[in-house]
């Protein structure tokens, strides 16, 4: 018989080295050289303490951008919730054409935000559909399009991340409503309960878990937003985000991946603690076993 | 008496929710619609007219590097599929079956960076991919994804709910580990393997800034990075970008009319399967 403890260490060896390699010395590395003005085609590199951190508090481009960040978690993440919520109660109950309905719902969530992000690039240009219907209702949309304006561009691309969003949180809110047991609605009803009431002292409070849940998920994944902004707008009209500024500093132009490698920290610890709630509501309701 | 509880009457209920599918999927019907149109204006009166062309399509082929995306997209998919269908499996077995002290703290390490956002790490994974000589070739694309956080506690779930008497019977027939490990096993995992796959092949497709920042060459860009690429060009039109935008999203389209149950239940499965 082999040795069984070898056995099981082999076995859980790719993903010993993935980690080790692609995971915990990048982390790792990036921390230390965000304590240097580490460049590309850079003979060496010096200290420079906190020097980087200080300098970012002092960047207009940073302090924007992660107002950027925060104004498109705060803003998409309650419309996306809101509306898939909706949408979930309304495809939840058993009608012809239900399954139509989900899966036409939830197809935008599985294609590629690059595709994306080109359509809604040419819906919202000038002259575009989105204009066309902005003139329908008697508003005046922007001379050159949504997206070459400050004004529009950045609730433009959040619009578009609730659109695409909303039919993924969809099907997670209708696996939350079918963990609701049934009997809790008869019981309602055989008592009178209007479907109202039944809804905001059965549905709301038995949701909460996964509403939160999906609440986490989805600022730890807005906080990353990027491609959609280096699609649409490379960054302009104000719509720079957290990562789209990493990418920027530390992978075009000047390279500067000491500094980048700071503003990525930076959103990592804010990420972090997020990631800690998620992980504290994990454990509440999956008692992971350790 | 039938009791409706809550909701909009039929018809309302049809009407509203007719109007929100057509705008979940009117973008995609506009770019299907712009990709076989002739060039020129793309105008709404040219939309609605009855000519239909396949040329857009046949010119990226022709006169793109479309095709290398393609394959690139779809080669490195299917690789990178393989090596977490076999990777996270033989983890997430090892984390189910083997309570080992370096087992522990390996689930350690798979919680801790499931839960850490990828995108802080591009620009370490940048410099680690240049002096490691990874960068602008396949290695990029693939090494760093052959097995996920996500996929192993998929699967290890997934294996924690299949008694161990079927391994032991099988140990008492004298079955080596291996033939344990991948014909008694493996075969009874494929419900969570298959979610697994699709889940991990749909990301490799989609993925954009990861190809793009490991790679530089036209002959390792996949098809999303491609895609984004051809956006600045001035000879390429809408007509042809729809068309490339069409060949991203019909294949995943298929596979998802095709396998929908799966898909949703591996969706679910991540968030709240009690």
């Amino acid at each position: 018989m082999p040795n069984r403890k070898l056995v099981s260490f082999l076995y859980g060896l790719p993903w010993l080295l993935t980690f080790v390699i692609f995971w915990a010395f990048p982390l790792l590395y990036s921390f230390v050289i965000g304590f240097t003005d580490y460049r590309l085609l850079q003979r060496g590199y010096s200290w420079v303490g906190w020097g980087n951190y200080v300098a970012l508090f002092h960047d207009p481009a940073f302090l924007s951008a992660l107002k950027n960040t925060f104004i498109f978690v705060i803003g998409t993440i309650p419309a996306t919730t809101v509306i898939s919520l909706l949408l979930a109660l309304m495809v939840n109950r058993r009608f012809r054409g239900r399954g139509l309905f989900r899966a036409g719902y939830f197809v935008p969530s599985i294609t590629s935000m690059v595709v994306v992000a080109l359509v809604f690039t040419h819906l919202f240009s000038r002259g575009g559909y989105v204009a066309m219907l902005a003139q329908m209702v008697g508003l005046t949309p922007p001379a050159n399009g949504f997206l070459y304006d400050s004004g529009t561009a950045l609730a433009s691309i959040m619009a578009m991340d609730v659109w695409m969003a909303v039919g993924y949180y969809m099907l997670i809110f209708l696996a939350g409503l079918k963990s609701i047991p049934d009997e809790l609605y008869e019981a309602a009803e055989i008592n009178g309960a209007s479907s109202l009431r039944q809804f905001v002292s059965i549905t709301l409070p038995l949701l909460k878990p996964v509403t939160l849940f999906i609440i986490v998920i989805n600022s730890i994944k807005s906080f990353q937003v990027f491609t959609e902004i280096f699609v649409m707008t490379r960054g302009k009209f104000d719509t720079s985000s957290a990562v789209y500024f990493v990418y920027e500093k530390g992978l075009t132009t000047r390279y500067d991946f000491g500094y980048a490698s700071a503003a990525a920290y930076l959103l990592f610890v804010i990420i972090g603690l997020l990631s800690l709630a998620q992980f504290a509501l994990f454990r509440q309701r999956k008692k992971l076993s350790w | 008496m039938v009791v409706r509880r809550g909701g909009l009457p039929a018809v309302g209920r049809y009407v509203v929710l007719s109007a929100v599918l057509a705008g979940m999927l009117f973008p995609f019907v506009w770019m299907l619609r712009v990709s076989l149109l002739p060039t020129g204006s793309i105008a709404a009166e040219n939309l609605l007219s009855s000519t239909f062309t396949l040329t857009n399509f046949l010119d990226l082929f022709a006169q793109t590097n479309m095709g290398i995306y393609l394959i690139n997209s779809l080669a490195t998919g299917i690789i990178t599929t393989l090596g977490n269908i076999l990777f996270c499996f033989t983890v997430a077995y090892t984390l189910a079956r083997y309570r080992t002290i370096t087992n522990r703290l390996l689930f350690v390490s798979v919680i801790v960076i499931l839960m850490i956002p990828a995108h802080i790490v591009i620009i370490p994974l940048y410099i680690l991919c240049v002096k490691g000589g990874m960068y602008d070739n396949y290695w990029a694309l693939i090494l760093p994804w052959l097995v996920n956080p996500i996929g192993i506690f998929l699967v290890k779930q997934y294996i924690e709910t299949i008694p161990t008497s079927m391994e032991e019977a099988a140990r008492i027939d004298g079955a080596g580990e291996l033939t344990i490990l991948f014909r008694v096993m493996m075969p009874m995992c494929k419900p969570a393997l298959a979610v697994l796959a699709i889940q991990v092949f749909f990301t490799h497709w989609n993925s954009f800034l990861f190809p793009y920042i490991l790679t530089q060459s036209e002959s390792v860009r996949t098809l999303p990075v491609g895609l984004a690429m051809f956006q600045g060009h001035q000879a390429i039109d809408w007509q042809h970008l729809m068309a490339g935008s069409t060949i991203a999203v019909v294949p995943v389209l298929i596979v998802f009319v095709i396998l929908q149950r799966r898909i949703v239940s591996g969706i679910t499965a991540g968030a709240i399967k009690q």
